[in-house]
């Protein structure tokens, strides 16, 4: 086929993403270096000494780092006992961590306010047994966030270390067994550093997802403001759009540097990966 | 060995019903026949199901997500599916940039691209919000449509074009006649999880929301913010059983490598 | 004294036999070769010996102690894998200190060793690569050294040439009998190519469904076969269902519709409760009719029915009374289709197989 022919099967879609994405993207990141018609970097400057909008972004990103590393220590294992039982019941077991994924995220935020709720399902159990006196405040606190992230997130990992641990070759393990390695041996040698890819790309998804969440905080963080909210106040209540420019740039730019960051460490750690 | 595996078997128990565990609750409180959310309930009654029917808002932000879906999803493939076999069938100059292009509206943050629709598809192009909502839920949907039509693409075998080409057949009547066929479950699970996608999408529609215009979420989302009845939760339970749905139907489509591969 | 022993094992695979009252003994220092078809049940012997099977029933002894519950990592046997299964994240040096480190060597012991075993395998300079970066046979010389360098008890081979392009199986074959005859150590191999095995063994067990056929040193199996499975697996093409035998001294007649067979008696052949004669196509000698009016003893009358140009010699099928054979024969002047033939079986030639 001709070359034109081909760029012409591109065309459409590369002028509707041109006009209504690539440009808008471009324009809104521009706006944030002009401060009264003229190039500056006051808006950077202004908000990286205000303290108000540093304890969002940190908020943001500790948040974000919780959220990456309980999904890591919850889904690890669980992955690689779903990339070990038979067929049947890998199957089945993906399909259950799908379908969360797949559920609406209002929905699945919207079940934790049920149960970490004031009166909520956690608070009447533990009274009931004892183990508290009063009801735990755990809705509209960063804890809250990160427990609705969690649940939001835990899928992905899990789903994309069973696309690597499946692909391992079953000999590999049965070799370092040969040469004398015990199981917890055959997991720390083999299996950890094998998964690497697929731990680096799964951490990068939750990272990035709970960086970037909305709805989540939106229901269980209640005053506390993180970085999406913070943008989304700040371009419909409050119409600054010179603040939510600012902001979204950030987060562009964060999202990037993680995902360019982390794909170095894997390409380090494996480099024949 | 087997104590082991026991372990980790428990381990993954427990971590599934952390997972599933919320979604059940929900269900069950749906039921619930008073008019606050508890868990366990006390009566049983459909009432909230039925309630859902008699807030307007409900059945009208409905129909706009349906209608936004549908028609985004169509846009979507018009555009995505010959951009799909373009990028895997041929090798050419700026590729690699291209395939960017398209795939970036999964790396850019959803909330920042909601703010850019809202500034630019809105405000400044001056479209009205139901034109911005389409466009923007097109946007969305272009990489999965790219994704998994390509994914069902690597699988075709090209030669068989070419023996249709060598039978006589026109380029474009090749496409319609040899290739599409070929990739059809791909193309229906493309739009499936499109579907699912734009529907279930927060990030972009809460932007785009005029007088009596806003989608289906939002509206829960706003409805949550004011009611703590079991209404969203009886919705929860309706989007569940579609979402099941769908996803046992892209199983049968494309089985389960799409969702673990990256 | 055997160094192991199989005691009756038995193993089944979703509700089906794969061995079953399965015995077999090995002397130190032997290699000793399972070949069979697949399915025959070779590899799931190898994989039991090494301790990735469990059997249902039976015994595994080690020099005399019971290892039927050993786990693979405490059995210091070396395997060697059909696709190498060498770690990808680890560099070569990395691979074969894999078991040293595990047995916690010293940081010069390990040193010391891994550069002899690569040096064992000429593989010398090879440390610092990944094992993407070699070839095939380089990379099973690996699999080797990762094996040996652990000084193990016995070294098992699960098919391990059979990635491998034909020239190099064959170097390879002869390294690894060069290695395991300098150090000395026990070896089970597993392959289902015929001239391998015989090229590479002191012994050779046939198997077929689960049990061992025969169990000899390469030459007896080939000149002596048992069974007819055995026979037919290693080239016996044609074989005669005998009514009748008498036993002589030195030999035995039998007969087969009206026509008599005489079979030399020697020590390795001949079952005497055999009553199947087996014989190879390049055994037959094949001779125009007109030289003898009437066939002999150990002779039969026949009609070529197809001839097919092998290259080296021609091949007949010819039709007689009793069956068709297979003939190869090496001749200038080949028989045409249709030609009346006199078939000769050589006394020497025919084994009694059961």
């Amino acid at each position: 086929m001709k070359n034109r022919n081909i760029y012409l099967l591109l065309l459409p879609g590369v002028i509707f993403l041109t006009i209504f994405m690539v440009i808008p993207i471009l324009l809104t990141i521009g706006s944030t270096f002009i401060n009264e018609g003229s190039f500056s970097f006051d808006g950077y400057l202004h908000y990286f000494q205000d303290k108000y909008f540093i304890g969002i972004l940190l908020t943001t990103l500790k948040v974000s780092l919780i959220t990456t590393f309980i999904c890591i220590l919850l889904g690890f294992p669980v992955a690689y006992y779903i990339s070990k039982v038979g067929t049947r019941t890998k199957v089945l077991l993906l399909l259950l961590s799908i379908f969360p994924l797949l559920t609406s995220s209002v929905v699945r935020s919207f079940s934790w306010m049920i149960i970490i709720g004031k009166n909520g399902v956690l608070n009447k159990l533990l009274l009931n047994i004892g183990l508290i006196n009063e009801p735990l405040n755990i809705l509209y606190t960063p804890t809250a966030i990160i427990i609705g992230l969690v649940h939001l997130f835990l899928p992905l990992i899990i789903i994309t270390l069973v696309g690597v641990m499946e692909n391992m070759d079953e000999d590999l393990l049965k070799a370092a067994e040969s040469l004398g390695a015990s199981r917890l041996g055959v997991f720390a040698k083999v299996v950890l550093p094998l998964s690497m890819p697929g731990l680096v790309i799964g951490s990068i998804l939750v990272f990035v997802g709970s960086f970037t969440a909305y709805t989540t905080p939106a229901l269980l963080g209640g005053k506390q403001r993180v970085i999406s909210t913070f943008l989304y106040q700040n371009a419909t209540t409050l119409n600054d759009w010179h603040t939510a420019a600012i902001v979204a740039t950030i987060m562009i730019v964060v999202t990037l540097l993680v995902t360019i960051t982390m794909n170095q460490i894997a390409y380090k750690i494996n480099p024949k990966g | 060995m087997k104590e082991k595996n026991r372990g980790l078997a428990v381990f993954t128990f427990l971590v599934f019903v952390f997972l599933l565990g919320p979604l059940l609750i929900i269900s069950v409180t749906s039921f619930e026949g008073g008019s606050v959310l508890k868990f366990p309930i006390e009566t049983f009654s459909f009432k909230w199901y039925e309630n859902i029917f008699k807030v307007s808002m409900f059945l009208t932000t409905f129909k706009t997500s349906i209608i936004v879906s549908l028609a985004g999803n169509l846009l979507a493939l018009l555009l995505g599916v010959p951009a799909a076999y373009a990028l895997s069938r041929f090798n050419f100059k700026g590729k690699a940039v291209l395939n960017a292009v398209f795939i970036s509206p999964i790396l850019i943050p959803g909330i920042v691209l909601g703010f850019t629709f809202l500034r630019y598809i809105v405000t400044t192009y001056q479209l009205p919000i139901y034109a911005g909502l389409f466009i923007g839920h097109t946007i969305i949907m272009l990489p999965f449509v790219i994704r998994v039509v390509s994914s069902s693409l690597s699988t075709f075998d090209f030669s068989i074009e070419e023996a249709a080409h060598s039978l006589g057949a026109s380029k474009i009547g090749t496409f319609i006649q040899v290739v599409l066929p070929n990739i059809k479950s791909g193309i229906i699970a493309a739009v499936m999880i499109a579907f699912l996608e734009s529907f279930n999408n927060v990030d972009i529609s809460v932007f785009m929301t005029g007088p009596g215009v806003s989608t289906f979420p939002i509206q829960m989302l706003t409805y949550v913010e004011t009611y703590f009845d079991p209404t969203v939760a009886a919705i929860s339970v309706l989007l569940m059983i579609i979402t099941a749905f769908f996803m046992f139907i892209v199983e049968r489509l494309m089985g389960l490598s799409y969702f673990t591969k990256r | 004294m055997a160094l192991f022993t199989l005691e009756n094992i038995s193993v089944a695979y979703n509700k089906q036999n794969i061995l079953q009252d399965f015995n077999l003994e090995i002397e130190e220092g032997k290699f000793i070769s399972l070949l069979g078809p697949s399915g025959c049940g070779k590899t799931t012997t190898l994989r039991l010996i090494a301790g990735f099977l469990e059997s249902n029933n039976g015994k595994f002894l080690y020099k005399g102690k019971d290892y039927t519950k050993v786990p693979v990592n405490k059995r210091n046997f070396g395997f060697v894998f059909q696709n190498y299964a060498l770690f990808p994240h680890l560099t070569i040096f990395d691979n074969v200190a894999f078991g040293l480190r595990l047995r916690k060597a010293s940081k010069s012991e390990i040193e010391k060793k891994v550069a002899s075993v690569l040096e064992i395998v000429n593989l010398s300079g090879f440390e610092k690569r990944y094992p993407k970066e070699l070839s095939g046979g380089q990379r099973q010389r690996v699999a080797i050294a990762r094996a040996l360098v652990i000084e193990p008890d016995l070294l098992l081979f699960d098919e391990p040439l059979s990635n491998l392009d034909a020239n190099l199986r064959e170097n390879m074959r002869i390294e690894i009998r060069r290695i395991q005859q300098e150090l000395g150590i026990t070896t089970v191999y597993v392959s289902h190519d015929q001239e391998e095995c015989f090229a590479i063994s002191d012994q050779v067990a046939i198997m077929n469904k689960g049990i061992i056929e025969q169990l000899s040193d390469p030459a007896t199996i080939y000149n002596y076969p048992k069974t007819k499975f055995v026979a037919d697996f290693i080239g016996f093409k044609n074989f005669i269902d005998f009514e009748d035998q008498k036993i002589h001294e030195n030999e035995i007649e039998l007969t087969k519709s009206g026509f008599t067979f005489i079979v030399q008696k020697n020590k390795a052949n001949t079952s005497t409760d055999g009553k199947t004669g087996a014989i190879r196509p390049d055994n037959i000698v094949i001779r125009p009719l007109k030289e003898s009016v009437t066939a002999g003893k150990n002779e039969l009358p026949g009609k070529v029915k197809i001839r097919t140009y092998l290259g080296r010699s021609y091949q007949f099928i010819v039709e007689t009374p009793i069956g068709d054979f297979t003939i190869n024969q090496e001749l200038l002047v080949p028989y045409q289709v249709g030609e009346e033939v006199i078939l000769e079986f050589p006394a020497n030639n025919m084994v009694l197989v059961k």
